[in-house]
């Protein structure tokens, strides 16, 4: 009897024991880590948000391949995280210092607190291997301080609008107007024809700001704005931002919008579009390769940049774009993994890639010859962007500002706030941010 | 429990494991939470000491206030409409009747679709433009009564709650028909020789024998609202304008997209404190009540 006791009490132990190592074990693996055991191969993590198949990540796939083959002993170690959750997870593995060699980074007030905790180091020592490729100006977006700590590969404009060529022939358009008061008219027209003017699906809330504000806000208030706000020097509560959010306000209340906007999200609203139910819709570049896939007739698609607002202090022409697709080091590589690293860098970004990406359509940060086969829909918006191009807000201002928009806009869309009140809450974050 | 007097070391040695788990995911999680709520933390520069800064703030933060009303609806619109609606059908089908098993087996299905499921297919009936709730209302000729369910402000927390009535009312329907076959025969065949029938063996049989379990299922409804984050997060995201917003999709957004990771804890510290006193406080009215 006794015995069996002390087998029982032994037999739990070992349970107890064994659940505990489990919980524990996990991390003495991982810093025991990669070089000793696997002999003369290095190995390094990354982090990235290539998860869909599309032109795009299969292009940034290739090259990780492509690197790969060339360097046998080196093995990169992919995790490929759907968008939204990746920045969930890398803010809060940052949180516990626990990220990966190489990490997709998004660029402005997304690296800056990577940069500020010191988990990314800088890459000016490679910086020179990319001379002539990359333009200086294309650099800024990932740069803090001084110091470079990625580099782009595509330059997205987020605030393109879309329109309906023969939607908007038939009502007398030959091309798209050029003032907002004549495209308060052309949405009136379409309106009275029963067809949905703008498509829009803000239930995420982030479209109104990512692509209506930011280029509206622009038109009214210039470009130097969002820094002389988080300097100090300006105000939101700045009477030309108020119009800007007015803007925003005032379609809303005309219903240039589908009835439902705030409950369904910016795929949907492809959609309406896609689907001839609506004649206009205001989105970034990142639509433009679904839409000419998904558009029966290419040559219907048009795209124009929002128009001219009377009285606004900025270029009536400029877009708002950010560059993307930044790949930054872990502050701790060092020696022949960090050395690992920066060669692969150099063979991600190199001309083959950024050619594979124009050929899906998408714009890039480098400057090389259009290959053949780009669509003329992406020759008309890199002309398109290349007269000017704006701050993104949720690239510019830091996280919880953008929190502080994404939600407001919606409220000022829906009637519960005031673009005024908009202004002062905004300023009321900035404020709290000293 | 003379077995326990002789000697308590198998008991304790056996519920160990539990007790280590417990201690180790729930218990040191919350402690660590009081920890963050007390600091200034981005989660990736150094963490700054504020004291009562975090609460302080929770407390004039409108948002906050907003949420905790949201959160009160989902609670009262669970409680008084999960458990009544989920009560009457158990009553109903507690009888021996036709097709019985089949509408138990329909009333418990949404408790088994996935929450993601349920809010994509009820975000889509109840779409202003081609939903199913307007179409059916058009279709009779009430056109004036179709609304914009999830994109009104007046209508999305309305909207939202049907739908997680409709989630739930299964769970507790088989909660109660359980208990419904565990009252003893005897008392209904005595009730019938002293002459009480139908309505009146409800009202003094079956009832007061299912105190308990209907004590047990508000407080399950109670603590389970208060949680309530993904139905609304699929279904609204908390819009339009903080209307659906309850306090857990509050917390999370504060703490990982907005990343204030200290003022994150403190909401999360206000949820748990909040259950605390409404499961208390419940227990408190029912208990009562049936002494």
């Amino acid at each position: 009897m006794k015995s069996l006791k002390i087998k029982a009490l032994v037999i739990l132990m070992i349970m107890v024991l064994s659940i505990m190592t489990a919980c524990s074990g996990n991390s003495n693996e991982k810093s025991s880590g990669s070089s000793k055991e696997n002999g003369e191969k290095i190995e390094l993590t990354f982090w990235n948000i290539w998860t869909e198949p599309s032109p795009q990540n299969e292009a940034s796939l290739k090259q990780v391949e492509k690197f790969m083959e060339e360097h046998p002993n080196i093995i990169i170690k992919q995790q490929n995280i759907p968008h939204d959750q990746f920045k969930v997870k890398v803010k809060t593995q940052a949180a516990g210092q626990q990220l990966p060699d190489l990490i997709q980074v998004f660029p402005g007030a997304e690296l800056t607190p990577l940069v500020d905790g010191e988990l990314i180091q800088p890459i000016d020592d490679i910086l020179s291997h990319w001379d002539g490729l990359i333009n200086e100006g294309m650099l800024g977006d990932y740069k803090v301080g001084d110091k470079q700590y990625a580099l782009p590969a595509n330059v997205t404009p987020t605030s393109l609008v879309y329109y309906n060529k023969a939607m908007l022939a038939e009502l007398g358009y030959d091309e798209f107007p050029k003032t907002y008061e004549e495209f308060k008219t052309l949405v009136t027209k379409i309106q009275d024809k029963d067809i949905i003017p703008i498509a829009l699906g803000n239930k995420a809330q982030w479209v109104l700001q990512s692509s209506y504000i930011s280029t509206i806000g622009d038109r009214m208030t210039g470009s130097d704005f969002l820094t002389s706000v988080l300097n100090g020097e300006k105000k939101f509560t700045d009477e030309r931002f108020v119009r800007a959010v007015g803007v925003i306000k005032e379609l809303a209340d005309m219903k240039a919008f589908n009835e439902d906007f705030n409950s369904i999200d910016n795929i949907q609203h492809r959609d309406l579009f896609v689907l001839d139910e609506a004649a206009m819709m205001i989105d970034g570049a990142w639509s433009l390769g679904p839409l000419l896939e998904a558009m029966e007739d290419d040559e219907n698609l048009g795209i124009a940049p929002f128009p001219a607002i009377e009285g606004g202090d900025g270029n009536p022409e400029a877009v708002s774009a950010v560059t993307g697709t930044g790949i930054s080091l872990n502050s701790k590589l060092e020696g022949e993994k960090l050395e690992a690293a920066q060669e692969f860098l150099k063979s991600f970004y190199d001309e083959e890639y950024y050619s594979d990406l124009m050929k899906a359509d998408i714009l890039v940060a480098a400057d090389i010859e259009a290959p053949e086969g780009v669509s003329d829909a992406l020759k008309e918006v890199s002309e398109i962007v290349s007269k000017q191009t704006s701050p993104v807000y949720d690239a510019t201002v830091p996280v919880d500002v953008t929190d502080a928009i994404n939600s407001g806009l919606q409220e000022v869309s829906i009637g519960t706030l005031t673009p005024e009140e908009l202004a002062e809450k905004l300023q009321a974050a900035v404020d709290k941010q000293k | 429990m003379h077995l326990l007097s002789r000697n308590k070391w198998p008991a304790i040695i056996g519920l160990a494991p539990a007790f280590i788990i417990y201690v180790l995911f729930a218990i040191i999680p919350i402690i660590i939470s009081f920890y963050y709520s007390v600091m200034e933390w981005d989660g990736f520069t150094e963490m700054r000491f504020i004291g009562l800064g975090n609460f302080k703030e929770a407390l004039s933060d409108p948002i906050f206030w907003q949420a905790l009303k949201n959160n009160l609806f989902v609670v009262v619109a669970s409680v008084f409409g999960q458990v009544p609606i989920a009560l009457f059908f158990a009553l109903l089908l507690n009888r021996k009747m036709k097709g019985g098993k089949l509408f138990r087996t329909i009333g418990f299905m949404p408790v088994v679709i996935s929450t993601v499921i349920i809010s994509l297919v009820w975000g889509m009936m109840y779409n202003s433009r081609r939903g199913l709730f307007n179409q059916m209302l058009e279709g009779v000729g009430l056109e004036n009564l179709t609304q914009n369910w999830l994109g009104d402000p007046k209508w999305a927390m309305i909207s939202v709650c049907i739908t997680m009535i409709w989630q739930f009312v299964g769970l507790y329907l088989i909660i109660f028909l359980a208990a419904l076959q565990n009252i003893p025969q005897e008392l209904y065949e005595a009730a019938e020789i002293d002459g009480a029938s139908g309505f009146k063996r409800t009202l003094h049989i079956t009832l007061p024998m299912m105190r308990e379990t209907i004590i047990v299922a508000v407080i399950l409804c109670i603590s389970g609202s208060l949680r309530t984050f993904d139905l609304i997060y699929v279904m609204t995201a908390g819009g339009p304008g903080h209307s659906t917003e309850v306090l857990a999709m509050y917390m999370f957004d504060q703490t990982f997209s907005s990343t204030r990771y200290g003022y994150g804890s403190t909401l999360s510290l206000f949820i748990f404190f909040f259950s605390l006193g409404l499961v208390y406080l419940s227990t408190l009215i029912l208990r009562r009540k049936s002494e």
